[in-house]
């Protein structure tokens, strides 16, 4: 089943990312089939059939995210391309965005087709400028060839899609902290309810995606929604990119089926482990994902059983630690990460996230006591469940998890003389 | 009509009443910092977290609007927890300065430590060390360490007067309230962003390190400053404990009055007290050649009402004249009216009043005194005072206004009266004229005053005496009592 893939036409080949290599290869004939031969309802249907679970971290099913926008509305409706790709580890919607342009070039003109959207952005972390370029080319390439603007494939149907360029938030990864900062205020992510899709982008009825989800959106449309499901699992369809890093003989990008477990990610994809080094954790899915330990290789990668580990499949970025590396030094990273990317909004997260920075960065410089471990998880658990926007829990999740399956560890760190 | 049951009450509220103010209305305290009557919900703080049956996680309090059959708990065991944690974050990093703090004993932060029972600190790292002293507007000084970033002073600044001098910079724990480089606060409501900060990061430098507000008493009156009429509070000292010099006022703060002010007054209201304690007359005088001679309040009465007496025995009224101000209470423009004008026929009377203003669109009205619609409406003809040729055909003159200033008239003033036989002033404070009359006396300041006033919407405004009435001061409706029955008493 590993056999019918979306991305692996694109991915690698020198040059695949212009429109005519696109085009030789099948490309908009998904769109084409949708505008011109069915209804927005039916796309929308074929995309809930096929059960599309997010593929930026939450997992929610698109489907049920794009029927949740108001058909009657007096304003306009938008459409946002997650592609502020910034959790640690991740790089998968960059080799999308970079090699195959016009795959979510396509996918976003369904997404809006299904929605009955005229507008969309996409919303491109600013490091990404290469990339962006890339992307914009692709954009002109498409208006070029009308396959974007006023009268799409002449079917009437309008499409307005363009590029913007993060400034390097974290946070803005957050939905609407992208709404915020696409506005052009500071990204700071708002108060829910109102959800997007009835108040999101300048108040209007808004559907945010992110960049691999739209992706699948073609292979769904050309193929039916079983084909979809039949790659993956019933409940968690098709392939994903899962971005592997860390002391792996083969770090890269691997386009598996979801329900593929770690352990065959790990050890037959990206080629074991480096010589001579023992696995001793990963992280599955992105740095706020709890860590998992070495006897939980076996997990199927699929939001589902993840969640019931303990953790997360979040962006499916998978990052090996071997055991060289001291788990305090993984703690280190995460924490002076989240209390560097906090927006400082909310109390929290504001300063929970710094004064786990500054009990594990004393940790780390020699300075343990003992009742340090005790301190984080009580600053963690503080945090967790209590701030304004997820960002909250992705910072105090890693760390707990840390503490749970590392404690000795982390104790016996506190006591190094 | 949504109902809730709210800690096992049931209440009914209107629609889209969120769990906090129907919390509030029906007496229960929820925690806030960032929530505020006037803003929309922000839900920074974290504080109001409540349960909600039914759903996962705490609620905010502050933005969940309230649904039919809707159950809250606002007191439960992870409710409070999760109080005391976010409480715990709050002061892991605030310097607890509360001895030196002028916001002790009216902070919201320390009354909520002292409800959620913190009794040790249980974090162990240093804290930060922030700017304490930021001089963010004429009279305000920002702390930084005390800042809980509730953005309350931001989201007026940028929402009510439009003018977003304030902003927050940076990001996560470095965040931190500022003003751009060279463009201070500068609205002339900036004063309300030190009763908006719910603990002392804000501070106002004319109330900083002056008192404890522990000592202070707060009494309701109207602000008499413009037609608009604000609630207000005046703090006073009331002398104890006993220090030299410590009685006095200390603070006006605006009391909240959704017909009238909502939340807040402009700062000519509140700072318009400051040099008025200097200003104060101390006693009823005779200018005699630049010595000022202390009188008794009978014998400048019996030399008035004397002089009033003879006029209207003579049938010569129109030589006595009176200037009133409009804002004297409508009770004394009654003992005019009724008492004091009907024992002398044909007398003159004027208003006069300071000059109008710009009216700035929020609270501040072009009219700057507070009971025009109180005199009018008593049939008091409002002719202003101030032609050259008032004095002409005068041999009394009787001001009570505070509002005759030394500005361009004052020699015009001077030359006007030059003819008039007897003058006298009438006025709470020095204005600098009183060279020009013959006889001064001190009188009361509004804020001293029981009575009522029609402001500028018609809305009769009742109030009584914030402060007690300065030594030696008289009170206008006092002395103009006392004036017609003199005038009455038969000789």
């Amino acid at each position: 089943m590993a056999e019918a893939k979306t991305f692996a036409r694109a991915l690698g080949g020198e040059g695949g990312w212009s429109v005519e290599a696109y085009l030789q290869a099948g490309g908009y004939r998904a769109a084409r089939k949708a505008l011109g031969e069915m209804t927005p309802a039916a796309v929308l249907d074929e995309v809930k059939k096929a059960n599309l679970r997010g593929r930026g971290g939450a997992g929610f099913p698109a489907g049920l995210k794009w029927g949740f926008v108001p058909a009657k509305t007096d304003k306009p409706k938008y459409l946002c391309v997650n592609a502020d790709e910034g959790e640690p580890g991740t790089f998968k919607d960059r080799y999308i965005l970079g090699h195959d342009p016009h795959l979510l070039i396509e996918g976003t003109l369904i997404a809006a087709f299904a929605v009955g959207i005229h507008r969309a952005f996409v919303y491109i972390r600013g490091e990404y400028e290469n990339i962006a370029r890339r992307l914009e080319a692709a954009l002109a390439e498409a208006y070029e060839r009308a396959f974007l603007g006023p009268d799409v494939f002449g079917s009437g149907f309008a499409l307005d899609l363009r590029v913007h360029r993060g400034a390097g938030s974290y946070i803005c990864g957050e939905e609407t902290a992208l709404l915020e900062s696409l506005e052009g205020k500071r990204g700071h992510p708002r108060l829910k309810p109102p959800f997007p899709a009835s108040v999101g982008l300048f108040g209007a009825p808004t559907v945010i995606n992110n960049v691999e989800t739209l992706a699948n959106v073609p292979g769904i449309i050309l193929n039916g929604a079983a084909w979809f499901t039949d790659q993956g699992l019933p409940t968690d369809g098709g392939t994903r990119l899962f971005g592997v890093s860390g002391a792996v003989a083969r770090p890269g990008v691997y386009e598996l089926p979801v329900g593929t477990t770690l352990r065959d990610i790990i050890f037959t994809h990206a080629g074991g482990m480096l010589p001579g080094r023992r696995l001793k954790a990963v992280i599955p899915g992105g740095l706020s994902s709890p860590i998992l330990r070495a006897d939980e290789l076996d997990l199927p990668m699929c939001c589902d059983a993840l969640v019931r580990a303990g953790s997360m499949l979040g962006s499916g970025a998978v990052i090996v630690i071997d055991d060289r590396t001291p788990i305090l030094d993984v703690l280190l990273r995460v924490a002076r990460f989240y209390a560097h990317e906090s927006c400082g909004q909310c109390t929290p997260c504001r300063l929970g996230t710094a004064w786990i920075r500054k009990v594990v960065e004393r940790m780390a410089s020699g300075g343990g006591r003992p009742g340090d471990v005790d301190e984080l998880a009580r600053l963690a658990s503080g945090v967790k469940g209590r701030t304004l926007c997820p960002m909250g829990d992705a910072a105090a999740m890693p760390v707990l998890g840390i503490i749970q399956k590392f404690r000795p560890e982390l104790e016996g760190a506190t006591c190094r003389p | 009509m949504p109902t809730l049951t709210l800690d096992g009450r049931t209440l009914s509220v209107a629609d889209g009443t969120t769990v906090l103010k129907a919390a509030l209305e029906a007496g229960v305290s929820i925690p806030h910092l960032c929530w505020h009557p006037a803003f929309v919900p922000e839900g920074s703080c974290r504080l109001c977290l409540v349960e909600v049956e039914g759903l996962p996680k705490l609620e905010l309090a502050c933005s969940t609007v309230v649904r039919e059959g809707m159950n809250v708990k606002t007191a439960t065991p992870a409710v409070r927890e999760s109080r005391r944690r976010v409480l715990e974050f709050l002061l892991a990093e605030h310097p607890v300065d509360c001895p030196i703090c002028d916001k002790a004993g009216e902070c919201r932060l320390q009354d909520y430590y002292q409800e959620y029972g913190l009794t040790e600190g249980v974090y162990r790292e240093a804290k930060e060390r922030k700017a304490k002293k930021v001089a963010i507007g004429e009279r305000l000084l920002l702390d930084r360490e005390r800042c809980v970033l509730c953005t309350r002073c931001v989201r007026f600044l940028k929402d009510v007067t439009g003018t977003r001098e304030l902003g927050v910079f940076e990001r996560g724990a470095h965040s931190e309230v500022g003003i751009l480089e060279g463009k201070p606060v500068a609205s002339a409501y900036a004063g309300n962003l030190v009763d908006l900060c719910p603990v002392g990061a804000i501070t106002d430098t004319s109330f900083r390190f002056r008192t404890r507000t522990w000592f202070l008493s707060a009494r309701p009156t109207v602000c008499p400053l413009c037609a608009r009429g604000c609630s207000i509070w005046v703090d006073f000292h009331p002398g104890f404990p006993r220090r030299p010099g410590s009685a006095g006022v200390y603070r006006v703060r605006p009391r909240t009055d959704e017909a009238v002010n909502g939340p807040w007054i402009c700062d000519r209201g509140r700072y318009g007290y400051l040099d008025l304690h200097r200003r104060r007359l101390p006693f009823i005088y005779w200018n005699r050649g630049g010595q000022r001679v202390e009188m008794s309040r009978e014998k400048i009465l019996a030399l008035v009402g004397e002089k009033a007496k003879s006029l209207t025995a003579r049938n010569q009224g129109g030589k006595f004249g009176l200037v009133l101000n409009s804002n004297l209470t409508v009770e004394e423009f009654k003992v005019v009216r009724q008492d004091l004008l009907p024992r002398l026929p044909g007398a003159r009377l004027w208003f006069a009043d300071p000059p109008g203003g710009e009216d700035d669109g929020f609270l501040l009205r072009a009219e700057r005194t507070v009971n025009r619609r109180g005199a009018s409406g008593l049939g008091l003809d409002l002719a202003p005072f101030g032609s050259t040729d008032i004095g002409q055909g005068l041999t009394v003159l009787v001001v009570l206004s505070p509002f005759v200033g030394p500005t361009d008239t004052a020699a015009g003033l001077g030359r006007a009266l030059a003819s008039v036989e007897t003058k006298v002033l009438v006025s709470p404070v020095e204005t600098g004229v009183e060279g020009l009359f013959d006889f001064v006396i001190p009188s009361a300041l509004p804020s001293e005053k029981a009575g009522t006033f029609v402001d500028g919407q018609g809305r009769s405004r009742l109030f009584g005496p914030a402060l007690q009435l300065c030594g030696g001061a008289w009170s206008e409706g006092d002395f103009l009592s006392s004036l017609a029955a003199e005038i009455s008493r038969a000789s």
